[in-house]
């Protein structure tokens, strides 16, 4: 049996740490903040990042440089024999792409999985290539597991402003043309590629119940509805907002008794889009293996 | 010898007549309305919605026959139809007309058969039990073998004008307030006018431009009908009092009593020190002296209505070349549909850029003060390039108009969504979902329009007691969404307190649109206030500039 390694990116929410326990690895993002480079979990932390957010400094992200990107695969090629690869949504970074393409350097050994996740579902992703790995499955047929599995997931996120997604330009018309006037919080919605404008709330409430709406129509119609063995992940991603986020917990939970709930903290290079305050609210449907 | 039959030209001028008789009343008949708020009134637009059908039929002339009479009246005024006394008058005329349109001659018992035709299920104290009194009166007359037209009309007359007497009993705000059911004054207004014209009474067919703020269709009707008939009184005067000593309602009434000796088309509107007069007499000298007793005059103007004449006309044909030519040079090339289209009702600058910043299409200029007509709607419905239309309605008493234009409209889908203020607007338009169906999103936005309460803080126009609260003109009131919830001689106390009514414990946000009378720097003042009661609410404040309406509030 091929010894499969997983790797994915800090857009994960997985740490370094977290990593460690899990048993895959983490690429950290690279962020700019005023002209200088920081990794994500490696030389700048969470508090740190919104501190520096907050006073309205210059921050970006790019993608993990090939050599980055190489160099772990080299390094982990040594005890390996395959890498299954999960980058952040294509349809959000060029970081699959690249991966994409220095992977045809591996000879097959390094399979680049494009099934366009994000934070906790990518999060998911790994978990589930994890366990399909200790189920025997070669790197290529985990990478062809997950993309057949991609659709099966679902992230609503709720917005305390536009303010950050309209000045970073990663957002489509439709969702920058929402509230002008008023403040509104507009949920978005991410279903594989794209990112885009699903609904607008004037109070927490009401986009909370949105989300948690939002979730039980995709759990009826597109994930075989809410049945006893609970074959449904959820997960609560937040950035800056924990305190709200284990509120929403039990709400969901009222909703939705019985199920385990997980809840991260938005990968940085997410949250510098959306800036603080915000909640998201997914889920997944379980692997079946 | 009296008439047995009524027979094609006879109906048209019955008709006629009885438009004539509710415009004359239009001003007495606004003046029922239970909320003594300065808004669009009953008289105002039932007399827009018939003369609307009034315009049709005598477009067709004297030879017409019954048929086309009749579908004059129907179509009319279900296209002209405004607020909600509009609606049911036009829906009273399409249900009576559609049984007379068959006959050549209309016999009591078919009369009888109209009438129950006409008479939807009423609810009690209002225009339709006054129909369904006449119906039923109609019916007791010809089972008792009344064969005499004259005798049964009156007979039928008299009785819907003791229902509408009795209306003050059936509902007990009306009997508060001390006023009978303005719809259903309107509609004895009507048949009172019809049957004079049937005894043959000389009845002065000039219709006048109903006084309107905005809006436009029936106005250029009633144009029209007034450049067809004979000017009886010639001379169009106008001005205003600067009151010198108190101009109470019995003044008023005088005044008023006074101005219809000698002349028509009367409108004398009473603010707190001056007094608007209109009057079309003969005699402009005898209504300056008389109003001189009250105080001084001033914007006095006075047209000789006879010279004027042959000008409107000429001004019409210009019009019309011009509306014609129009549409040719708007002609664009067809772009796709899109799926959804958003209208909505609104007033005020800042409330229509905040309708149109949420994706609202089309705006149609309107609500309390001019509710739009079901034609109006239907001319937006036209204007907007969409599969499925939205329209927010954002008022109760346009909310009929739209549900008839939607039944009206062919090519598109038309969905009403039954907002009844401005802020159940603005959630409805911010709850609407792309994605979703249009039967999805129409369930969402009434679920959604259930959580917002609104209260709106105006001015009463004369003294009254409505939900046990004594209002004197002048006062300042909050209407929430079932009543008064405020009363008092401050703006920003009965504000405050109006807002106070409307948050409980699960109150997150309070919205307040200011309007037009009110300063950004008040407006600024009250939002602190609000925010020092209710600390645990978001506040936003924002500018409404809609007239009349010091504050609309909303609590969700």
């Amino acid at each position: 049996m091929s010894k499969v390694a997983i790797i994915t990116d800090s857009n994960s929410g997985i740490t370094q740490t977290n990593a460690k326990e899990l048993g895959v690895f983490v690429l950290p993002m690279p962020f700019m903040i005023n002209g200088q480079t920081f990794f994500e979990d490696i030389d700048l932390n969470q508090a740190e990042f919104y501190e520096k957010l907050a006073t309205g400094a210059d921050i970006s992200t790019s993608q993990p440089s090939p050599e980055a990107v190489m160099n772990l695969w080299d390094e982990v090629l040594k005890e390996y024999d395959e890498i299954v690869h999960i980058p952040m949504s294509s349809g959000l970074s060029g970081s699959c792409q690249s991966a994409m393409m220095l992977a045809q350097d591996y000879e097959g050994r390094v399979q680049v999985v494009n099934n366009q996740r994000i934070s906790v579902t990518q999060r998911q992703s790994c978990l589930d290539a994890k366990l399909l790995a200790a189920k025997g499955m070669n790197a290529k047929e985990i990478k062809d597991f997950l993309e057949a599995d991609k659709f099966n997931s679902s992230i609503y996120i709720m917005l305390d402003t536009l303010y950050y997604l309209k000045k970073g330009g990663r957002i489509t018309p439709a969702a920058a043309a929402i509230g002008t006037l008023l403040k509104l919080k507009p949920v978005l919605q991410i279903q594989g590629e794209k990112l885009d404008a699903f609904a607008k709330a004037r109070t927490t409430n009401q986009g909370k119940s949105i989300m948690i709406n939002a979730i039980k129509a995709d759990i009826e119609n597109r994930f075989g509805g809410d049945t006893e063995d609970k074959h449904i992940w959820m997960q609560i991603a937040h950035t800056n907002n924990e305190e709200a986020a284990l509120a929403f917990k039990e709400e969901i939970l009222e909703v939705f008794p019985g199920y385990d709930i997980h809840i991260d903290p938005l990968s940085l290079s997410v949250a510098c889009h959306i800036g603080p305050g915000s909640l998201a609210f997914a889920c997944c449907r379980k692997i079946n293996v | 010898m009296s008439l047995q039959k009524i027979d094609a030209k006879m109906l048209s001028t019955m008709f006629l007549a009885g438009a004539k008789n509710l415009e004359n009343k239009k001003e007495w008949i606004n003046e029922l309305n239970v909320f003594p708020v300065p808004d669009g009134d009953t008289g105002t637009n039932m007399t827009m919605t018939i003369m609307s059908a009034a315009k049709e039929v005598s477009a067709l002339g004297n030879s017409a026959d019954m048929e086309s009479i009749c579908k004059a009246i129907s179509s009319g005024s279900l296209r002209g139809a405004r607020g909600n006394s509009g609606v049911i008058l036009s829906q009273l005329f399409r249900g009576f007309t559609r049984r007379i349109k068959e006959e050549e001659i209309i016999t009591i018992p078919v009369l009888a058969d109209a009438f129950d035709k006409a008479v939807m299920k009423p609810k009690e104290g209002t225009i339709l039990t006054v129909a369904r009194g006449a119906s039923e009166k109609a019916k007791e007359l010809v089972e008792s073998g009344t064969e005499d037209m004259e005798t049964f009309l009156s007979a039928v007359i008299e009785h819907a004008r003791y229902v509408l007497s009795q209306t003050p009993e059936m509902l007990p705000v009306l009997k508060q307030a001390g006023v009978v059911d303005s719809g259903g004054q309107g509609l004895v207004e009507v048949l009172s006018g019809a049957f004079d014209a049937f005894q043959g009474k000389e009845i002065d067919l000039t219709f006048t431009a109903p006084v309107s703020i905005g809006g436009g269709v029936s106005r250029s009707a009633s144009l029209e009908a007034q450049a067809e008939a004979d000017i009886k009184f010639g001379y169009c005067t106008e001005f205003i009092i600067m009151l010198n000593k108190t101009f109470n309602i019995k003044s008023e009434m005088d005044f008023k009593a006074y101005l219809e000796s000698i002349g028509d088309s009367i409108v004398c509107v009473a603010d707190d020190d001056v007094v608007k007069v209109h009057v079309h007499t003969n005699d402009p000298g005898l209504a300056i002296q008389k109003a001189l007793k009250y105080g001084a005059l001033s914007n006095l103007k006075i047209d000789n209505m006879r010279l004027e004449h042959q000008e409107k006309l000429f001004k019409m044909s210009e019009k019309e070349n011009a509306s014609k030519q129009q549409p040719e040079a708007e002609n664009k090339p067809a772009e796709p549909p899109k799926d959804y289209g958003f209208i909505a009702v609104s007033v005020g600058d800042g409330i229509n850029e905040i309708f149109k910043s949420l994706g609202v299409d089309y705006i149609i200029e309107g609500g309390q003060t001019m509710n739009p007509s079901t034609a109006d709607i239907l001319d937006a419905v036209e204007k907007v390039n969409a599969k499925t239309v939205f329209i927010l309605p954002n008022n109760k008493n346009i909310i009929l108009a739209a549900n008839q234009a939607a039944e009206l409209t062919t090519e598109k889908d038309l969905l009403v969504i039954p907002t009844k203020t401005i802020p159940q607007g603005i959630t409805a338009v911010i709850n609407f979902m792309p994605e979703q169906s249009a039967d999805e999103n129409e369930e969402n936005m009434i679920q959604e329009i259930a959580n917002v309460s609104t209260g709106q803080v105006t001015y009463a126009v004369r003294d009254t007691v409505i939900d046990d609260k004594e209002i004197k003109k002048g006062d300042y009131m909050g209407i929430g969404d079932k009543g008064i919830l405020s009363v008092g001689t401050s703006v920003n106390e009965v504000a405050k307190a109006t807002i106070a009514e409307m948050v409980t414990d699960d109150s997150e946000l309070i919205s307040i649109y200011y309007g037009s009378d009110v300063t950004e720097e008040d407006a600024e003042a009250f939002r602190a206030i609000v925010e020092e009661t209710h600390p645990s609410c978001d506040v936003e404040l924002q500018y409404g500039g809609q007239p009349i309406y010091y504050y609309v509030m909303s609590v969700e």
